[in-house]
C-alpha cells in the first residue's frame, strides 16, 4: 500500500514586520513545515511502521529553498519526495486551489497511491480546500477534518475515520479507498526528527519536476484569484471581570461562554 | 571560506531547539531546585533519537562530527545547562571506545547509548588528581584473566546513575616516563565492590549527576581494557581537542540563553516610563554581550570544524574553551544585572545561567590550565 502526503512549506512573519504592497519582505519571514501537514506525515509514517503502508511519498509545490523544510518529512520517515516548481509558478503571487489541484492531480495519477493524506489547511494562505478539491478532481472518496483514523481498517480497503464537525460534534464514517483524507491537528503526536533520521534524509530523493514533466502547461495554473491588498487587522481585546465567590463567578462564566456559542448541543 | 551552516546543520539546530523549548524549558527550574537527574527527559530524548549524536551509524548513532555536536550542545545549553549536560553526557568516554575499542567492545558499550538503554561516563579525576592528570593513583592489577581495581574517582559525571565508566587506572607503576603505565578500563556499575556517592550542593548544573566512585577490589574481565595497556594517558590526551571544544560550545549556549533572556527582559521591563532597553547603559551591555558571544561562537565553530578535518588543534581548542567559558560567565553576570532584583531569584532563567556558567571555567581543564597550554604552544615548549 502506498501513501502520498501533500506537504507545504509555509511562511510565518516575525513579531515585527512590514508589508510592502501585497507582500512581506523575506527578511521578516521564517519558513516551516505547515503544522497540519506535520500531523499528516506522522499518520503516514505510523501506517508504515505498523506494516500497513509499504511506501510513503511526500509531494510539495515549492521552490528549491523549500527542500530544507520538506526534508524534515523525510527525516521523520517518508521514503522520498516529489517537488514541483516551474518558471510559470515563480511569477505568481498566489497559487489558488484550482492550480494546486491541477498539479497534484497529475502527481497522484503518476504515483497511484491508495491513500492521500493532506493537512486540513495551510498556515499561510489558509484556503482549507485543496485536499477535498483534489479528491473531487480525481473522483476519489474523501473525508475532511479527520481527527482519528482506524489503522486496521485501512488494510481492508476502507478507512474508518472520525471527523470533526462544528460545535464539538464528531462524526464516524467509512471511506472507500482510494481516498483523500484531510488531517486535523491532534490526530496524533508528531515526532521529533531523530538525528539519525536527519542524517539519512540527506540521501533520500527529492525529485524535482516541472509543469512540463507532468504534462501541464502554464495555462493549467492560471489563477482566478488576484491578490489585491494586504494589511494588518486592528487588534482589539475584550476583558470581562467576574465579581463574587467561586459559584457565582463560575455561573457568570458559563453564561458568557454559552452566549459566545461555546458548547453546542 | 564558508561561514554558512548546511541545510542539514540547520535542521539539526531547529529540531534540537524545538525539543529543548517543548520538553526541557518547562521543567528546567524544577530539576535545578530539586537537584535531581532528569530521567523522563532522557527517555523522551532517547525516543526522539537525540542521544549519542557522534556514535557511529553502525552502532545506532547518527555519526555526527564535532561541529554538529557543538550545534546540539549550544541549543540544549541555551535552554538549560543542567539537563543539557545530562543529555550530551550519556556518551561520555565513548570516544576512547570508538577510537581504540575492539568490535566486541563497540557492540557492548556503544550500541546501548543512542537508544537510551545505557548511560556511560569517563572517570579520570581523583580526590588528589585534578589538573595534574598524570598523578592518577587508582590501581588496576592483573589477576589471572581479570583486572582488580582499587581507588577513588572524583567529580564523575553520571557517577551515581550510569551503567559503565571508562576509568583511567595505573596498571604499570614501574613504567618509565611520567605519562606511561596508565590504562583505560571499562568498569560496570553492577560489579561487586563498586560504590557511588552522589555529590550534592553544587552551585550549578544541578540536574546533571555528579558522584564520587569508590572502587574496592572491583574485578572486571581483561577484555574490558580499552586499547593498549600502559598507553591510557596518551589515549586519553587525544580527546582533549574534542572535549574542550564541547565545553566551549556549552559556554556559547549559556551565553546565547542569557543573551536572549536579557534582550527580551530589557524590552519588557519599564522604568521612568520607558522600556529599560531605551537607556544607553543597557544598550551597551546588550551590544557587548551579543558581540562577545558571536566571537566565542566563531572561535568554537572554527575549533570544531578543524577537529572534524582531522587537524591537531591543541592551541585553538584551548583558546575556544577558555574564551567561551569566560564569555559565558561574563554574559550571564550582565544578564542578571539587566534583570536587577528579578534576576536574583529563580523566576527567570538568568539566575540559573549565572550559577551554571561557572563550571565551564573549571572542568575539562581550568582556565589557568588552558592559558598554560596556549602559552606553551605559542612558545613551542612542548609538554
Amino acid at each position: 500500500m502506498k501513501v502520498l502526503v501533500t506537504v507545504k512549506e509555509v511562511a510565518a512573519v516575525e513579531d515585527e514586520f512590514q508589508i510592502a504592497g501585497t507582500s512581506i519582505d523575506e527578511t521578516y519571514l521564517e519558513y516551516d513545515l505547515n503544522e497540519w501537514d506535520d500531523y499528516a506525515v506522522e499518520e503516514a509514517v505510523q501506517l508504515q511502521e505498523a506494516g500497513i503502508a509499504d511506501e510513503v511519498v511526500a509531494v510539495t509545490i515549492g521552490p528549491e529553498r523549500s527542500e530544507e523544510t520538506i526534508r524534515m518529512a523525510l527525516a521523520k520517515g517518508a521514503d522520498r519526495a516529489v517537488r514541483i516548481w516551474d518558471d510559470a509558478l515563480e511569477g505568481a503571487d498566489l497559487l489558488d486551489v484550482g492550480a494546486k489541484t491541477a498539479i497534484l492531480e497529475k502527481v497522484v495519477e503518476e504515483e497511484d497511491p491508495d491513500i492521500v493524506l493532506s493537512g486540513v489547511q495551510a498556515d499561510d494562505d489558509g484556503f482549507g480546500a485543496t485536499g477535498v478539491s483534489l479528491a473531487d478532481a480525481l473522483g476519489y472518496e474523501w473525508a475532511a477534518v479527520v481527527n482519528h483514523l482506524d489503522q486496521d481498517s485501512v488494510e481492508s480497503g476502507t478507512a474508518s475515520v472520525r471527523r470533526e464537525l462544528e460545535g464539538g460534534v464528531e462524526e464516524l464514517t467509512d471511506v472507500e479507498l482510494p481516498a483523500v483524507l484531510t488531517i486535523q491537528t491532534g490526530i496524533n503526536e508528531p515526532r521529533y526528527a531523530s538525528l539519525r533520521g536527519i542524517r539519512q534524509a540527506q540521501r533520500k530523493e527529492i525529485a524535482p519536476k516541472t509543469l512540463g514533466d507532468l504534462g501541464l502547461d502554464a495555462a493549467a495554473v492560471e489563477n482566478e484569484l488576484e491578490l489585491t491588498d494586504m494589511y494588518e487587522p486592528e487588534t482589539e481585546s475584550d476583558a470581562t471581570y467576574f465579581e463574587g465567590g467561586p459559584d457565582e463567578a463560575a455561573g457568570q462564566l458559563a453564561d458568557l461562554l454559552r452566549e459566545k456559542g461555546v458548547g453546542a448541543q | 571560506m564558508d561561514f554558512a551552516l548546511s541545510d542539514e546543520q540547520k535542521q539539526i539546530k531547529e529540531e534540537v531547539a524545538r525539543f529543548a523549548e517543548n520538553e526541557i524549558e518547562p521543567v528546567a527550574q524544577e530539576y535545578d531546585v530539586e537537584e535531581k537527574y532528569p530521567w523522563d527527559i532522557i527517555e523522551k530524548a532517547a525516543d526522539a533519537g537525540l542521544l549519542g549524536a557522534h556514535i557511529p551509524f553502525e552502532y545506532g548513532g547518527a555519526d555526527y562530527g564535532n561541529l554538529e555536536s557543538a550545534l546540539i550542545t549550544e541549543e540544549l545549553f541555551a535552554v538549560d545547562p543542567g539537563i543539557g549536560l545530562s543529555l550530551t553526557s550519556t556518551s561520555f568516554g565513548a570516544d576512547a571506545i570508538m577510537e581504540f575499542g575492539t568490535d566486541d567492545q563497540k557492540e557492548r558499550f556503544l550500541e546501548p547509548i543512542p537508544t537510551g538503554d545505557a548511560i556511560m561516563g569517563a572517570a579520570i579525576s581523583e580526590p588528589d588528581t585534578g589538573s595534574d592528570v598524570s598523578s592518577v593513583s587508582t590501581q588496576a592489577e592483573k589477576d589471572g584473566d581479570e583486572w582488580v581495581i582499587n581507588g577513588n574517582k572524583m567529580w564523575i559525571t553520571n557517577g551515581s546513575i550510569g551503567d559503565y565508566y571508562v576509568v583511567l587506572c595505573e596498571t604499570d607503576p614501574d613504567a618509565e616516563g611520567r605519562y606511561n603505565g596508565f590504562s583505560q578500563i571499562v568498569v560496570e556499575s553492577d560489579r561487586d565492590g563498586f560504590e557511588a556517592e552522589k555529590i550534592t550542593g553544587k552551585l550549578g548544573i544541578r540536574a546533571s549527576d555528579t558522584a564520587e566512585l569508590i572502587l574496592k577490589d572491583v574485578r572486571v574481565p581483561e577484555e574490558n581494557l580499552i586499547g593498549t595497556r600502559g598507553m591510557g594517558f596518551l589515549q586519553q590526551m587525544q580527546f582533549f581537542d574534542e572535549t574542550r571544544t564541547a565545553v566551549a560550545a556549552q559556554g556559547v549556549g549559556i551565553a546565547k540563553g542569557a543573551n536572549e533572556a536579557a534582550l527580551s527582559y530589557a524590552q519588557e521591563r519599564e522604568q521612568f516610563d520607558r522600556p529599560i532597553s531605551d537607556f544607553q547603559a543597557i544598550q551597551h551591555k546588550l551590544s557587548d554581550m551579543h558581540t562577545r558571544t558571536e566571537a566565542a561562537r566563531m572561535l568554537t565553530y572554527k575549533a570544531a570544524w578543524n577537529v572534524d578535518q582531522g587537524a591537531d588543534i591543541t592551541k585553538l581548542a584551548s583558546m575556544a574553551k577558555e574564551y567561551a567559558s569566560r564569555v559565558a560567565v561574563d554574559v550571564a553576570n550582565e544578564a542578571v544585572q539587566i534583570h536587577g532584583g528579578a534576576g536574583f531569584v529563580n523566576d527567570f532563567p538568568v539566575e540559573r545561567f549565572y550559577r551554571d556558567a561557572k563550571i565551564t571555567q573549571i572542568y575539562e581543564g581550568t582556565t589557568e590550565i588552558q592559558k598554560n597550554i596556549i602559552a606553551r604552544e605559542l612558545l613551542g615548549k612542548g609538554y
